[in-house]
């Protein structure tokens, strides 16, 4: 009646019966994802040229929304692609156009 | 504690830590570095921080460790159906809130963005050292 989030899904089902517990998988997807969220947090805020920052924190936005799937909370991915990922880097890069684009020391 | 649970407890933990290390480090952008935009980036990431530590919250793995959160779906609608269904799934208020919080955040980042075109317009730079120094 209920099913498990990772058994739904085919892959990390098959590679769980093989060689770890889904559910440990399923967590151990979750700290990768947030670990490169962290590295692209802080390229993001360490680099000088702002288009490379901007293109690193929409890395961070990808990664994210693959923690709000491995939440489950597929709704809030559907609304958080478009705008974290497609929208708010697209005016970032129009501001960045139309006025400077390296940081001075 | 079995060996699979404390594994589990341990990438929970990495995930949580991850999170909160996203929140120093971007606060970290906001008050010290120059530029205006950099700021923005790290407001950004800051906001999105705090919903997915909301959504993290939601998942509630630690209330029932035997019964980790599930897709659930009701098609019993009896007495101990609807109890099951609460049992397993997820908790949606802050899926609600984080939701609104998401649009909220995309009108107020757009209406800063807007600012930042503004200053340049006035000040010809967004370093903000400049723009205190020109505003004396």
């Amino acid at each position: 009646m209920y099913s498990h989030a990772w058994q739904t899904s085919s892959i990390l089902s098959y590679v769980g019966e093989k060689m770890i517990p889904g559910e440990t998988l399923h967590y151990l997807v979750m700290a990768v994802t947030a670990l490169i969220s962290v590295v692209a947090t802080y390229m993001a805020i360490t680099e000088k040229d702002l288009l490379k920052a901007v293109i690193f924190s929409a890395l961070q936005s990808g990664m994210y929304a693959i923690l709000y799937f491995l939440l489950l909370a597929p709704d809030i991915l559907l609304v958080y692609i478009p705008v974290a990922v497609g929208l708010i880097p697209g005016v970032l890069i129009v501001l960045i156009s139309k006025t400077e684009r390296w940081e001075k020391e | 504690m079995e060996p699979t649970e404390f594994l589990n407890l341990y990438l929970l933990s990495v995930t949580i830590a991850s999170l909160l290390a996203n929140v120093a480090i971007s606060l970290y952008g906001v008050f010290y570095k120059p530029h205006y935009t950099k700021k923005i980036i790290a407001v950004s990431i800051l906001s999105d921080s705090a919903n997915t530590i909301a959504i993290f919250i939601g998942f509630r793995r630690w209330l029932s460790p035997s019964q980790p959160p599930s897709v659930a779906i009701a098609t019993n609608l009896s007495r101990e159906g609807i109890e099951k269904f609460a049992n397993v799934g997820v908790d949606p208020l802050p899926q609600a809130l984080v939701l609104t919080a998401i649009v909220i955040g995309l009108a107020v980042t757009l209406f800063l963005i807007y600012l930042g075109y503004m200053l340049y317009c006035h000040y010809k730079t967004l370093d903000m050292r400049e723009i205190r120094r020109l505003k004396g």
